[in-house]
């Protein structure tokens, strides 16, 4: 290739050094190397590739659909067939979100992806003490199979495609599935779909497990061997980095961790018996889309090319086993509650570096997804923009567009790098289970989001409307509201019924012999799952017949400090918060202590452990309390802590039940003094309510700790 | 308003969670008058205390403790004991404060109504530590709890701190023997009441059992010279749960030979000793780096060693004299 190019050279042709003084003249005398850009993967970028890296790399030509599939599983990609527009939609009761299904599927949409609230999630019928504030907020309540039978309700289950995010609850929720499309009418080999049944990157970064590791990934044997058996056009596991983004990951880190969880459900598998064959072409992967444009691109490239190179060692015969097929989501991380119109800009982005880099299908987030919960308007624009996507622009005509460019194709080369590296270490420390129990790799990724944090609250890093570029006074934005109770007293009277109508001897030998396979570790606990769901058992009562013989597990937290402090750019700003915060110590007797807390089901704590950690970087003693904690359990930590603040993060949507019941609590303890703050993911139109309640500090996306830190400060001061 | 009413007698005895836990922030205070309200109250709660059984509890980083604090004491809750547990941690960072996820590692422990648990920061403290724990063990006891489990961080100085404080010294092994008694800072297993090999379940059962004899050999070489009371080595798995029972019985056969020999009381007494001791060093301490007419030569002599101009050996000499002739 380099040959016939200098073939067709003239000999007046500018060459390399050539525009290294050219540009060495625009740049004032400065040396190329001062506009090189270090990516949060520490990968330079140089602004001018040539065929020259192309060269250097020793890249060769590859094509879509075949082997090693970095440009596309297909031969023929989207110019084919499109990518699949996929929205992740639930909430509520399963009424409204059969509704909500089915307006989407007549619009345009294709496929189902189902989202189910935090009791859910966890394992817990609507109608336990530990749910009460997240029953229907981020997802739809499903306790049983007449809840599935209603969500499905006139969507017919053999033709239509059905992705379902569950990790924890995954027995009893696909149980369900299978069952209420046996009641209609429809055999298990005809469902095609996806769970996500991924319980590594739970316990290392979404928190919705239920169970200890060891009978996690037994949970995950189980259903590949029973769908590898039964139901073939089901992917079994959908491998998932998206959460492992979210909660502040870098590509590298994402890519190696993600496919190292990959690696670990194969091993699972093959250890059990069975081929790769039998299972791997029915894995399936996740990935995050952000906004770091090309990155995103070179991340489902590098990503196709290291999956089919680490499938090899398992000698598959079918190219399909060593295939990387998956679905994006854009980053819900990158959306802000300031100006968040900008939204619909950014998530346009993502979705184009999503499908420029191949993915099979994808989900656009709404707009308002960092105030709450989407709106019929911001779920229909989310969905427009794949739709715009697909048939005003003209994505699909051409496979891999960017295959061949010298800057993607080194860019590509340097993520395979990296992220083999790490790959590596992870082998060597025995695998992503081992090195999930260690707690490294959830360590590393809190480090990166807390550097990242600290280059965003000194406007290094750039988010428009929030660091800079802010508006006064940007209009409005309504959101979705879901009356939390009233789902609840509905799943409560549901639950009654069905508990009534079944012949209760027969659900209790089901849910004895669950209980007694988890124990003995024999039979498949999917296949006996189904057998209680078709008698009416509940997914509270299955997962509580296995919590009987393996606990309730809680994975151990560990925090770190330093990197918050260590990376921000202005020492001046860090050393004034902590003076001030050492006059109070003076003052006071002791530095301020603020409990950082999250109530309810919801796992996601990027932002309370960036939170906890800078907080501490700046002086404050820092309380982490436990996940999964009810109003009344918070206060009694804090009390007996005696801190002065307690910090609750939200991020879905259940702040209003909680964090009334939290200040009931405090009043009924004689503990008003203690100073309640809260931050995540909260509608503006919320404030007033929340303020009213007592709560001194609300802080949304976006606002930069130093400034919360002494805002805090003020706040105890005032109660003193 | 409610947060300046100092906590009283009569609430902590009658274990007001509040009021138990103010007093110890009195204890904890650097707030001279603050401190002066705590000690008031800690004399006067005095008679109250020195009722319970205190562990101490110590072990390598990984060893397990938090996960063997929340079997232990919840097996402890479930014979009708209240638990208090309180962590010491001497490491101290330069700057910045602390972080505490104790709670977060004793789940069940944590949420139970008769288990009080404390995590101290430990930053910013001018020594201290010993007393602070100290003070707030005796604080416990007066409001009712009758096991106190002092947990410490980390692997050196800490456990010899600790022994002077509580009656039963419990050493937590990992079951890989050999590796293990390397890594252990010499005098420490000597301390030992108590040594239990945790983590004996699944694979690692085996090896557990072979630690457990490895253990008694070693120990058997060690000259028993704290006490009458011979130490044993015991086997458990703290993630499921399962040994307590032993645990506790080896605890209370413990406590009973000492009381027959007389040994308890005269340990408590000894420790008693050492405390005041502690207070002396402390005060000293305190009143040295204090010291109005200290100031300017401290941060001065600080300096000049620091980069290497002067030794440290004749800094200290030059900052204890001045402060003999001021204090004269």
């Amino acid at each position: 290739m380099s040959k016939s190019k200098s073939k067709t050279k003239t000999p007046s042709s500018p060459t390399l050094k050539d525009w290294e003084k050219q540009a060495s003249r625009e740049l004032k005398g400065k040396a190329t190397s001062s506009i090189h850009w270090k990516t949060p993967e520490e990968i330079e970028i140089k602004p001018l590739y040539t065929a020259e890296d192309l060269e250097k790399l020793g890249y060769t030509e590859t094509l879509s659909g075949f082997s090693p599939f970095t440009r596309g599983p297909r031969a023929t990609m989207y110019a084919g067939r499109p990518w699949t527009i996929r929205q992740y939609a639930g909430f509520s009761t399963a009424e409204e979100s059969n509704s909500f299904y089915r307006k989407n599927l007549a619009a345009g949409q294709k496929g189902l992806s189902v989202a189910f609230d935090l009791a859910t999630h966890r394992g817990y019928d609507s109608d336990h003490k530990r749910v009460v504030g997240d029953v229907g907020k981020a997802g739809v309540a499903i306790d049983s199979v007449e809840d599935m039978k209603i969500l499905f309700d006139q969507i017919p289950l053999d033709q239509m495609s059905v992705s379902m995010t569950m990790n924890g609850a995954v027995l009893p929720i696909l149980a369900a599935y299978v069952v209420a499309a046996e009641e209609q009418g429809v055999i298990q080999e005809q469902l095609s779909g996806t769970i996500q049944n991924d319980i590594l990157k739970e316990f290392m970064v979404r928190n919705t497990y239920i169970y200890p590791p060891a009978a996690s990934m037994r949970i995950v044997g189980d259903i590949i061997e029973h769908t590898s058996a039964h139901m073939p056009r089901y992917n079994s596991v959908s491998i998932s980095g998206y959460h492992i983004q979210e909660a502040g990951a870098t590509a590298v880190q994402e890519l190696a961790f993600t496919l190292g969880n990959g690696l670990e459900y194969v091993r699972t598998a093959i250890n059990r018996g069975m081929t790769i064959d039998s299972f791997a072409p029915r894995l399936s992967f996740f990935f995050g889309v952000g906004m770091n444009f090309y990155m995103e691109i070179a991340k489902l490239r590098a990503a196709r090319f290291l999956w089919a190179n680490l499938i090899k060692q398992f000698n598959p015969k079918k190219e399909q086993s060593a295939m990387l097929r998956t679905h994006c989501q854009t980053s819900g991380w990158s959306l802000t509650e300031q100006d968040p119109f900008n939204n619909i800009v950014r998530t346009t982005i993502e979705a184009l570096a999503a499908t420029l880099g191949g993915t099979q299908s994808l989900h656009t987030n709404a707009f308002d997804e960092a105030l709450g919960l989407p709106t019929e308007t911001s779920a229909r624009i989310a969905l427009n923009t794949q739709l715009i996507l697909q048939e005003e622009a003209g994505i699909p005509h051409v496979v891999d567009p960017f295959g061949g460019s010298y800057f993607m194709e080194s860019l590509t080369s340097s993520l395979i790098k990296e992220a083999t590296k790490l790959l590596d270490e992870i082998e060597k420390l025995g695998g992503m289970t081992k090195a999930v129990e260690s707690g490294t790799p959830k360590q590393r990724i809190e480090a990166a989001a807390a550097r990242r944090q600290a280059l965003i609250d000194h406007g290094e890093e750039v988010i428009v409307g929030v660091n800079k570029y802010q508006v006064e006074n940007a209009e409005p934005v309504e959101v979705r509201e879901i009356d939390n109770s009233a789902v609840r007293n509905a799943q409560i009277r549901r639950l009654k019924k069905i508990k009534k109508n079944r012949d209760s001897n027969k659900v209790d030998t089901a849910l004895n012999a669950i209980s007694n396979a988890a124990e003995n570790g024999e039979g498949n606990l999917l296949d006996l799952s189904i057998e209680a769901i078709r008698l009416r058992a509940t997914v509270g009562e299955i997962s509580a017949a296995m919590e009987k013989i393996w606990g309730r597990y809680n994975a151990p937290i560990h925090s770190i400090s330093g990197v918050y402090a260590n990376s921000f750019p202005d020492q001046k700003e860090i050393k004034q918060v902590r003076d001030e915060i050492k006059d109070f110590a003076k003052k006071a007797g002791r530095r301020p202590r603020i409990m950082v807390a999250k109530m309810g089901q919801d796992g996601h704590d990027r932002g309370a452990k960036v939170i906890a950690t800078a907080f501490a970087d700046l002086g404050f003693d820092v309380d982490i309390a436990p996940l999964f904690q009810t109003p009344e359990e918070v206060v009694k930590q804090a009390i007996e802590n005696d801190v002065h603040v307690i910090g609750i993060s939200s991020q879905a949507a259940g702040h209003k039940t909680l964090i009334k019941l939290l200040i009931e609590v405090l009043k009924k303890e004689n503990s008003e003094d203690i100073v309640v703050v809260a931050g995540g993911v909260i509608p503006p139109q919320d404030y007033d309510f929340l303020k009213d309640l007592g709560v001194s500090c609300i802080f949304g996306p976006g606002t930069p700790i130093p400034g919360a830190a002494r805002e805090v400060l003020v706040a105890i001061a005032n109660k003193v | 308003m409610v947060q300046n009413k100092l906590p009283s007698k009569a609430d902590i005895i009658k274990g007001n969670r509040r009021a138990i836990a103010k007093a110890i922030t009195l204890l904890e205070s650097t707030r001279p008058e603050s401190f002066e309200h705590g000690q008031v109250l800690l004399e006067s709660l005095l008679p109250l205390a020195g009722k319970a059984l205190r562990i101490g509890i110590t072990g390598v980083p990984g060893v397990g403790k938090s996960t063997f604090i929340e079997a232990i004491g919840l097996f402890l809750i479930k014979q009708g004991h209240r638990v208090a547990v309180l962590a010491v941690d001497p490491s101290s960072q330069l700057t910045g404060g602390s972080i505490m996820g104790d709670k977060t590692r004793m789940n069940e422990l944590a949420q139970h109504p008769d288990a009080f648990i404390r995590p101290s920061p430990s930053s910013g403290i001018l020594g201290g530590v010993a007393r602070k724990t100290r003070e707030t063990m005796l604080i416990c006891e007066a409001a009712g709890y009758d096991v106190v489990i002092v947990e410490t961080v980390g692997v050196g100085q800490s456990e010899t701190m600790v022994d002077s404080m509580v009656d039963l010294f419990l050493l937590l092994m990992l079951p890989n023997a050999g590796d293990e008694l390397q890594g252990l800072k010499k005098g420490v297993l000597e301390l030992a009441d108590l040594v239990v090999v945790n983590k004996s379940d699944g694979k690692q059962e085996s090896l557990a059992k072979t630690a457990q004899s490895e253990y008694s050999k070693a120990l058997h070489l060690l000259p028993s010279s704290k006490n009458s009371w011979t130490p044993q080595i015991l086997r458990c798995s703290a993630l499921e749960k399962r040994g307590m029972d032993k645990i506790w019985e080896a605890a209370k056969s413990f406590r009973e030979t000492l009381r027959n020999s007389g040994e308890w009381e005269k340990q408590r007494r000894k420790q008693t000793g050492k405390w005041m001791w502690s207070l002396v060093e402390e005060g000293l301490l305190l009143k040295f780096r204090n010291h109005p007419n200290l100031q300017k030569q401290i941060s001065e002599l600080e300096k000049a060693v620091e980069s290497g101009n002067m030794l440290p050996t004749t800094a200290a000499t030059k900052l204890l004299d001045s402060w003999q002739t001021h204090s004269k």
